[in-house]
């Protein structure tokens, strides 16, 4: 077994349970947060795999730019839905001052 | 059999939960789908331009993922505004 079967493997572990992950779970925040994974932990090691193969060419440039754009688009576009979510039910986004934020333990005055 | 094309086949694979997740729920819970679909395709358009030997498909891959960010994007404003 190669080193580059090995990185494929997981990266495709990681891919099919993020994904089994958002079909099965049925609280929002908590499939939102399963989107993340794909773009860090299981990207990472198929761009490595790539320039293993193909050494420092267009191929592994490609590859590390489609990687740099998911890393910026995948953050910005995880707020973005989170906020639609969040003004879909409450009409704003922003914390209300009595607000029970679950796994905060700092009180809010 | 060739890894790149075992994890093309994987990977293809792994649209269908996401497909699952774009029919099910509410709209904002659909575009959780539709959004993890747009790296999986990305993911698999590498791959698959591995497999076949060609690199043409990495433009592919980058074009994918800069339209579902604008896809994406778009639904999620759309959803927070209007829908």
């Amino acid at each position: 077994m190669t080193a580059i079967s090995i990185l494929l493997g997981f990266s495709v572990v990681v891919c099919v349970i993020c994904c089994l992950a958002l079909a099965l779970f049925r609280d929002f925040y908590v499939r939102l947060h399963y989107l993340a994974p794909v773009t860090t932990i299981a990207f990472v090691p198929l761009l490595i795999a790539v320039v293993i193969r193909e050494g420092a060419g267009q191929a592994a440039m490609k590859s590390i730019l489609v990687f740099a754009a998911l890393l910026l688009i995948n953050a910005v576009l995880t707020h973005a839905t989170a906020r639609a979510d969040r003004v879909r039910k409450l009409g704003h986004w922003t914390a209300d001052p009595n607000e029970q934020i679950p796994g905060s333990s700092v009180p809010r005055s | 059999m060739n890894p790149w094309l075992l994890a093309s086949i994987v990977l293809a694979f792994c649209l269908i939960p996401c497909g699952i997740a774009a029919f099910r729920g509410s709209p904002v819970d659909r575009l959780l789908g539709l959004e993890m679909g747009g790296v999986i395709v990305s993911m698999f358009f590498i791959t698959f331009s591995e497999t076949l030997g060609n690199p043409n498909f990495y433009d592919l891959a980058l074009a994918c993922a800069l339209m579902a960010f604008g896809g994406g994007l778009v639904f999620a404003r759309f959803l927070e505004r209007w829908l």
